[in-house]
């Protein structure tokens, strides 16, 4: 029992490392009872791998310090690092299959048209927030973490069981200053700055979020132009006359989606950000600072090598007293 | 429909499905995080529904559910809102007062693209007078704003009243420009103006133009007829003008062809207190540095002139910044104007004479002296106490000074420069006031400009041209312009010192006609040249004089009118059969109308019944013959057109 408890372990250990080794910060398993009971019918794991055994959830850094300062245009388009997390949760799905012989998959990160505008195959979110890498913000329920901040999360799904982890015990979200300035306005910081006001609810007598009020269509409006492709096609056939239809296919925002269109991105075109920017979780998580984050790791690593050239030295003394 | 969806489906589903979807979601707690599995299923539903759960729930198939949610969310769509991202970020906060939509922010009424879709110039013109710097990004309220803010206290308006700086000039026309903003008034909109050289003018066209309005004059010697063809064709949306103006009740006349007018919003009159209807012009003024989301640029148009014309009706000219500012600005260091000027317009303002002089004073920086009603005794005595430097007039104005002796009488020291325009110059007349005035003011000189409504001030002498060019010429082209002459039998290009007719092209040259494609169609050759209709010649140096005109137009003291609409109202006279009005020479106006006529058999008629039936046509007084000729058959083409040089030669 406590050799395949060890085994497992081992499993999860050497999955997490390569997760890391590839850049993630963050790695979690989700529990599968969980998951099966939470997701709604058809978006559950087992609906995706019959067989799935275990989730895993990793989590990729957003944006840097920099971009963070930069105007919202540029953070629109150096911000998100999704492709990142998509690719090491790629190369993980096969390398668990070519290292473990387990089936693998990358979940995908699409929405499911069969559902609904917004509605995912799979529930990333739900992956680490079960998986504890990660809990619901006021900020539209995007996911925090106390020492990363904002993070972008992909999923792998395999028949290798592995044991799980726990949600956070605690929630970083709201900060203590957000809960000062809800009790002072009504009102926290990404409430208060979202630019199109999508974003509204209360913090309890007990500072934590009591309700979380999310406009999504607004955000949507925002934020994400592919919404808009539709939008453009219909404005070109109702335009009144040939300079509102030229614009309607040419204009320099629309160029843009063509563009990356094209050039098959495969991402969000355009995120705003804004209750990001003013979030203090967000901005002063301790590992969200790419370079503290680098001094952080290599005092982890420092950490475990001490950690184990200690129990070298325990196992030594142990064995001369043997 | 797809589906069997019907319009009425999507109109009684559509905000349920709108609301049960992941549109509007709500979370109580944190029921995941801490695997609070029945706050989850009781949360399920304001967390969104995926299409086949709506569908459960309100009795349709789940392909129904996508197609009215499609509908319902492009109705809530809203577009450009990624246009907000450009404000944010960088230390910008979002602020709902910060940003409106660029589409509600830059939107253009319909009557006011009319005036645009005018404006089109050849673009191989346009590139070169952007790249020679004649046309640049500037405009009228630009001048004001950059003498407010680099001379706050220079002299910009000498009216009868008192005077304004730069500075509180500015400030007023912010008043009123807020005024105008509230009512409702957005860029693009005409709004019309009949006013003498008044304070008031000033401050209006400044303040229609300052948020992007298009100012269009009325003559003041203008009535019902006239007002009421112009306001029609220019879609006006506004009028400015006096309450009354000696015998013309101008606000009543107005006010009815409000009633009348599909586009006519506002009336306003000069004063603190307005006619029942108006409203009161002092009452507008808001104090305040106007907020103005759609500001106006060089290529706008901003002005509407109208011109008398060839046809029965007059022709709208629409100019842009570029075309009446550039032509002032290029030619201030002509003039040797300077901010020490002091300048002054005989002409009115409704003209473009008065408005090109008035702009080249404005660009060089100089104070502009306001004469309201030209009298010759009120032009000497103006001229006299305000100490005017530079004077642009007219031969009439000159004529009419030098026959009431005033020249003799008065204080003209100060003048350094006249120059003239309007109709053309006697070299008597122009003589003798150079020879008055040089009594003052030793070494002062005279200029001829010669422009059209069209043209602007398209050439004119220069300050240290030859000493007795503007006796006969009107000077070499304006900077920016080019001047030809053209054989009236093959449009080829004759050789100097010979009579054709004159051709310009350049930078103040006006784009076309407005809604006039007839006009337009014979006004411009294929490459840019402005068939002007007068006789003209050029000699070896470019300097221009004109000798005729290939046109019917008479030009009563440089007021030119077509008599086309007065001949069809008089032929209507049951006396009359037919009638023809022709320009006769005049010392004094340089022409005036003289009217033949033939009449009914046995039938009678006099001058004065003639003046008598245009007065109960409310036709302006400017544009009544001043002579009759009953004569016993009229000059006639085979086609039964009246050969009107044969009339003229029977003077």
């Amino acid at each position: 029992m406590a050799n395949e408890k060890s085994n497992l372990e081992g499993l999860r250990k050497a999955c997490e490392a390569y997760v890391k080794k590839k850049g993630a910060l963050a790695f979690g398993l989700a529990n599968i009872e969980t998951l099966e009971r939470t997701a709604p019918e058809g978006s559950r794991p087992s609906d995706m791998l019959p067989k799935v055994k275990s989730v895993i959830s990793i989590g990729v850094g957003g944006g840097t310090r920099g971009s963070w300062s930069a105007d919202a245009k540029t953070l629109a388009y150096i911000g998100d690092t999704e492709t990142m997390a998509y690719r090491i949760a790629y190369g993980l799905a096969f390398y668990i299959e070519a290292k473990f012989g387990y089936r693998a998959i990358f979940v995908p990160p699409d929405m499911d048209p069969e559902k609904g505008a917004r509605v995912p195959m799979q529930s990333l979110k739900l992956h680490a927030e079960v998986a504890g890498i990660g809990a619901r913000s006021m900020a539209g329920d995007i996911l925090l973490h106390p020492e990363y901040g904002m993070m972008y999360y992909a999923s792998v799904f395999t028949e290798m069981k592995m044991p799980p982890d726990q949600p956070m015990a605690d929630n970083p979200c709201p900060h203590p200053s957000c809960v000062q300035l809800y009790r002072k306005s009504g009102q926290t910081p990404c409430m208060r700055f979202c630019p199109v006001e999508c974003l509204s609810g209360s913090i309890g007598d007990d500072d934590q979020v009591e309700e979380m009020h999310y406009d999504a269509h607004a955000c949507a409006e925002m934020s994400q132009q592919y919404e808009a492709i539709p939008s453009i096609l219909l404005d070109t056939l109702d335009a009144k006359d040939p300079i509102e239809r030229g614009m309607a296919l040419h204009g320099p925002e629309n160029q843009v989606i063509w563009y990356k269109l094209s050039v098959g991105a495969g991402e969000l075109l355009s995120l705003c950000y804004e209750c990001m920017r003013v979030c203090p979780i967000t901005q002063t998580a301790p590992m969200a600072n790419p370079v503290a984050r680098g001094a952080g790791m290599r005092q982890k690593i420092v950490e475990a090598e001490a950690a184990a050239r200690t129990e070298h030295a325990i196992e030594q003394d142990s064995h001369k007293e043997n | 429909m797809a589906y069997g969806v019907t319009q009425q489906m999507i109109d009684t589903f559509g905000e349920i499905v709108f609301k049960l979807s992941l549109n509007k979601q709500i979370r109580r707690g944190d029921p995941v995080r801490k695997l609070d599995f029945s706050a989850i299923e009781a949360t399920r539903e304001e967390s969104g529904l995926t299409d086949k759960e709506i569908a459960e729930r309100i009795g349709l198939l789940p392909e129904q559910v996508s197609v009215v949610r499609v509908f319902t969310e492009r109705k809530h769509h809203k577009i450009d809102q990624h246009r907000r991202l450009y404000h944010l970020g960088g230390g910008k906060r979002w602020k709902k007062e910060a940003y409106r939509s660029p589409a509600e922010r830059l939107q253009f009424r319909e009557d006011a693209m009319m005036i645009r879709k005018a404006i089109k110039f050849l673009p191989e013109l346009a590139a070169r007078y952007i790249e020679k710097g004649y046309w640049i990004n500037e405009t009228l309220n630009g001048h004001l704003i950059n003498y407010a803010h680099i001379t706050p206290d220079a002299l910009a308006i000498i009216h009868p009243e008192g005077e304004l700086s730069y500075k509180h000039l500015k400030d007023s026309v912010d008043e009123l420009t807020n005024g105008l903003m509230k009512i409702g008034l957005t860029k693009g909109d005409v709004v019309a103006v009949q006013l003498p050289n008044t304070l008031e003018f000033i401050i209006s066209y400044f303040a229609i133009t300052a948020f992007g309005g298009v100012m269009q004059t009325i003559h003041m010697p203008y009535r019902d007829a006239d007002i009421k063809f112009l306001l029609t064709h220019s879609k006006a949306r506004a009028v400015i003008c006096l309450p009354a103006f000696k015998d013309f009740n101008t606000a009543k006349v107005m006010l009815s062809l409000k009633e009348k007018s599909d586009t006519l919003d506002h009336i306003i009159t000069i004063g603190e207190v307005s006619p029942k209807g108006t409203k009161a012009f002092e009452s507008l003024k808001i104090t305040g540095t106007p907020k103005i989301d759609n500001p106006p640029v060089g290529s706008d148009p901003f002005l509407l002139l109208y011109t008398s014309g060839t046809t029965s009706n007059p022709k709208g000219v629409p100019l842009t910044y570029q075309n009446m500012i550039g032509n002032a600005r290029l030619s201030v260091p002509e003039f040797h104007m300077t901010p020490a000027d002091r300048n002054i317009s005989a002409a009115p303002f409704s003209h473009l004479y008065g408005l090109y002089n008035f702009h080249v004073a404005l660009c060089a920086g100089a104070a502009n002296i306001l004469l309201p009603v030209f009298t010759p005794p009120d032009l000497a005595k103006t001229i006299e106490k305000t100490k005017a430097t530079t004077v642009f007039l007219g031969p009439p104005h000159a004529a009419s000074m030098i026959n009431a002796g005033l020249l003799d009488n008065h204080d003209f020291s100060s003048v350094r420069f006249s120059m003239f325009s309007g109709s053309t110059c006697p070299p008597s007349i122009l003589k003798t006031y150079r020879d008055k005035i040089s009594n003052h003011s030793d070494g002062t000189r005279i200029g001829q400009l010669w422009g059209m409504t069209e043209t602007a001030g398209a050439t004119f002498c220069r300050d240290d041209g030859p000493k007795d060019l503007a006796l006969k010429s009107a000077g070499p082209a304006a900077p920016g312009n080019e001047i030809r002459i053209v054989s009236a039998e093959n449009d080829e290009v004759i050789s100097a010192n010979t009579e054709g007719e004159l051709q310009v092209r350049g930078s103040s040259v006006f784009p076309g006609y407005l809604n006039n494609s007839e006009a337009n169609a014979d006004a411009f050759t294929v490459d840019g040249w402005f068939k002007t209709g007068d006789i003209a010649i050029i000699d070896e140096f470019g300097n221009l004089t004109i000798t005729g005109r290939t046109k019917d137009v008479i030009s009563r003291g440089g007021v030119k009118f077509n008599p086309a609409d007065i001949e069809d109202l008089i032929v209507s006279h049951p006396n009359v059969e037919q009638a023809a009005i022709v320009p006769m020479p005049d010392p004094i106006l340089g022409e005036k109308a003289c009217c033949f006529i033939t009449l009914i058999d046995n039938m009678t008629m006099t001058l004065e019944d003639l003046c008598n039936l245009l007065d109960s046509k409310k036709i302006a007084k400017n544009k009544w013959p001043e002579r009759l000729v009953i004569i016993d058959e009229m000059p006639l083409t085979p086609t039964r057109k009246i050969i009107k040089s044969k009339l003229i030669e029977k003077l």
